[in-house]
């Protein structure tokens, strides 16, 4: 999704159960790496996150999950849970690179409690709230 | 990962980057890399602009508040103990050039294909060599002059930014 006020991208998780949803913003290029992933979209050439995967796969470490851990404004936190050799590794990350890097690798996407109660959907319905008819018209021009 | 056979050491030659371009009207950098010896040569290479400016950070030593996809990757490695040991542009086919990143654990080396972007934004933060192969560098010249002539025909045309879809 777009958002015109900030020029930027919202990545959308949402629960299991579809009944919580968690706004990430992330910038333009973020966004394409997310979005490539999504549509199972193989580049000619490895993107950065293929890169990345590629770098792990060498020395056989997975990825057995990414955990976003804090949205809070200008704080974005993610965790990246690796195994490598039987033991396991936490990694920080931006939440970009590592949903871009999970939807990779097929690993789960988790966020803490802390981060839904604290964003829970109110950014979104607000930005959504505040969306003009002519906002959609900007897009196109 | 890649099936890029590690190049023979003496024909590698050894570059630094000089400068990144912006090239205003088609959205893309040029990453001007240059010859580590001082012997003037420059050897531009076309990236995204992101891609560029993921360059551009590790050059100008910016510290970010959060780590790029690249110190992640720096991250990764050493959480794995993994040095990356160079990185070498080492095939160019239809005006796209090839990069394979070198890394080394236990006395094992393996190789990772990789795009020359990805490659130096790696090199630049694991302060490891950035390599061109001779074999690369004889054959870039009549592709450059092709990409140039093919951008110059594009604007002289004049049907920029139109695209078939």
């Amino acid at each position: 999704m777009f958002d015109p006020y900030n020029n930027a991208y919202i990545v959308v998780l949402r629960d299991e159960e579809h009944s919580d949803m968690l706004p990430i913003w992330v910038g333009k290029s973020e966004a394409g790496a997310i979005s490539m992933a999504m549509e199972n979209v193989t580049p000619p050439r490895p993107m950065t996150h293929d890169f990345m995967k590629s770098f792990l796969d060498a020395y056989n470490a997975k990825v057995i999950s990414v955990v976003i851990t804090d949205l809070s404004e200008h704080t974005y936190f993610a965790k990246i849970h690796l195994m490598y050799e039987d033991s396991e590794y936490t990694v920080d990350a931006r939440p970009s690179d590592a949903i871009a890097l999970a939807l990779r690798c097929n690993a789960p996407v988790f966020a803490n409690d802390t981060v839904i109660t604290k964003q829970s959907s109110e950014e979104l319905e607000q930005w959504l709230e505040n969306l003009k008819p002519e906002d959609f018209g900007k897009l196109d021009s | 990962m890649s099936t890029v056979n590690p190049p023979k050491e003496q024909n590698l030659i050894e570059y630094r980057v000089d400068r990144i371009l912006e090239e205003a009207n088609t959205d893309t950098r040029i990453v001007v890399l240059a010859r580590q010896d001082g012997t003037l040569d420059t050897f531009p290479i076309w990236v995204g602009a992101a891609e560029g400016n993921a360059i551009k950070l590790a050059l100008d030593a910016m510290i970010t508040p959060r780590p790029m996809s690249h110190d992640l990757v720096k991250s990764f490695a050493e959480h794995l103990n993994v040095t990356i040991q160079r990185v070498v542009i080492a095939d160019v086919k239809s005006s796209t050039y090839y990069a394979t990143v070198y890394v080394a654990n236990k006395g094992v080396e393996r190789t990772i294909d990789a795009r020359p972007s990805d490659a130096i934004s790696l090199a630049l933060r694991a302060h490891c060599p950035i390599y061109i192969t001779q074999d690369v560098l004889t054959r870039r010249s009549t592709t450059n002059l092709d990409a140039w002539l093919a951008k110059l025909e594009s604007k002289n045309i004049g049907t920029p930014e139109v695209q078939e879809t």
